[in-house]
């Protein structure tokens, strides 16, 4: 489904991605590893058309994205959830739904959408009318990968959704996942910290450092200490 | 006490009309960042278009209206595609966009001074005559204007509100990132923006001059109070704009009556720093840009 051959990306002067590739299947999970400011959201957001990708292939099912504003990336059927959430906060819940339904081919599947969204995650129906500013971080958290699923997505970009949580909700986080996955066969492209919680849920997973992958591995494979070995 | 009354609803009828072209102004800073320093000079251009329309071609007041609207959309248009999009890339867009604007009045006002001269216009009054109330005579106009105001305003708040577009305007407005992130145009929903705030704009320019006389340089003033007005209820909040208009028209309508009206500019400037020192993001100001 997505090709990633040879990116690269820079802030300004500083080359963040080196020359990254990966692949995600359809209907996988997979899960990108790595230490903090080696590039992983650089590369999610590279994906979405959020930030400038400078050389190298990005393509969606065949098709080069590369240079797609990130509207258009969304009209694909790829949805990014950044760590930031950047919901709309004076919106309510249901505001905020409603906003990640903003195409065309989103609008027309709104209700089986919605639907899905308030199975996965009850709590946001019962907030619906709440203003976002007001949530918890978990309740943010679910509402920006609902917001997601709303634009009928096939591919998630989900960038740390368990940072700052405390150990319940982030298994909540994490079950809600595996259910987007399992029940509607959407692919999921992970960046996560808690390895643990990466390798429980994804099928292969990356290691990104210095801005290159270093290795990638079936999550069999892998353990944890290995893993954070492989860090420094 | 009925000269009072008087004043009030005189405030009222102009605030209500500020409000309005405040409303064009907030809108579009809130959404794109852009301080339009040509707004007044827009709504000047609108009243001086149907002036044209009514008084020299003779044509009726809604098909001069209708005309001058479609002018602010062509300006709109104009302005974004043609300037402010590329100067938005820049590092400097802020000042950039400033000066931009800022020689676009100029240039509008001097393009009326050319075009229609330096005496007083005023745009004929759509609705001739007036009516008895307790406290004094009521024009017609007036009742018209307000009335249309506050329809207008109801009008923009549904869109706003219920409309793709009008949400797509409010989440740029609330989050950049997240307006991009859910698949916004964020280039076709600024060009969106433009257009709204000039149609208002212009409307409001239009009303105004059936109950003011303009010259081409009144954009100025026009422009300084809509700064006002848009600071003081708040920059980019839509009901603190209608809010501090109604209030400052009062407070204008007040002072003309009880001190004169030569003291008018230092009564909204005095307004405007007491309101921001004692509360910097406005009236219902709340997040910082």
């Amino acid at each position: 489904m997505l090709r990633i051959r040879d990116v690269t990306s820079s802030y300004g002067d500083i080359q963040i991605l080196r020359g990254v590739s990966l692949d995600v299947g359809d209907g996988e999970i997979v899960a990108l590893l790595g230490p903090n400011g080696h590039g992983k959201s650089t590369l999610l957001k590279a994906i979405a058309g959020v930030h400038p990708a400078t050389g190298g292939s990005i393509e969606l099912d065949g098709e080069e994205i590369r240079t797609e504003p990130p509207h258009r990336i969304v009209e694909r059927g790829v949805a990014y959830i950044p760590e930031e959430r950047f919901l709309f906060p004076e919106m309510t819940v249901f505001e905020n739904l409603r906003l990640g339904a903003y195409t065309r081919r989103a609008r027309e599947r709104f209700d089986e959408n919605l639907a899905f969204v308030y199975e996965i995650f009850p709590r946001l129906r019962e907030r619906r009318d709440q203003a976002c500013q007001s949530l918890s971080g978990g309740e943010s958290r679910m509402v920006a990968i609902a917001r997601g699923l709303m634009s009928g997505a096939r591919l998630l970009l989900v960038d740390e959704p368990s940072i700052g949580l405390a150990p319940a909700l982030k298994k909540d986080v994490y079950e809600a996942i595996r259910s987007i996955n399992q029940q509607a066969g959407i692919s999921v492209l992970l960046v996560e910290q808690e390895i643990e919680y990466a390798l429980r849920l994804a099928s292969r997973a990356y290691l990104l450092k210095k801005g290159a992958i270093l290795f990638e591995r079936p999550v069999s494979e892998l353990d944890v200490a290995h893993v954070k070995e492989a860090y420094f | 006490m009925d000269a009072f009354l008087n004043s009030l609803a005189s405030g009222l009828i102009v605030g209500s009309l500020y409000a309005i072209m405040a409303m064009g102004l907030t809108i579009l800073y809130g959404v794109s960042h852009v301080f339009n320093f040509a707004h007044g000079h827009v709504a000047v251009v609108a009243a001086y278009l149907v002036w044209f329309a009514a008084v020299r071609l003779g044509l009726a007041l809604p098909v001069g209206v209708a005309a001058a609207l479609l002018v602010m959309v062509v300006l709109a248009l104009a302005t974004y595609w043609g300037a402010i999009r590329g100067l938005l890339r820049r590092s400097e867009w802020g000042f950039g966009t400033l000066l931009f604007t800022l020689g676009l009045a100029i240039l509008a006002e001097y393009a009326l001074l050319e075009l229609f001269g330096p005496r007083v216009k005023s745009v004929p009054a759509v609705l001739p005559g007036s009516v008895r109330l307790w406290f004094g005579r009521l024009a017609l106009n007036d009742l018209f204007l307000i009335t249309a105001s506050v329809v207008l305003m109801v009008l923009v708040g549904a869109f706003l509100k219920r409309t793709l577009t009008g949400q797509a305007m409010r989440a740029v407005a609330q989050s950049l990132p997240g307006a991009q992130v859910v698949g916004i145009d964020i280039d076709r929903i600024y060009g969106a923006t433009f257009i709204f705030a000039f149609v208002m704009t212009g409307l409001s320019g239009v009303l105004l001059g059936t109950k003011t006389y303009m010259t081409p340089h009144i954009g100025w003033e026009w422009m300084i109070k809509g700064f006002v007005i848009v600071a003081f209820g708040g920059l980019g909040s839509v009901p603190g704009a209608i809010v501090a208009a109604f209030l400052l028209g009062v407070v204008e309508a007040l002072v003309t009556l009880y001190l004169g009206a030569i003291w008018i500019w230092p009564a909204w400037l005095v307004t405007f720093i007491v309101a921001l020192w004692l509360r910097p993001q406005g009236i219902l100001g709340g997040r910082s840009t």
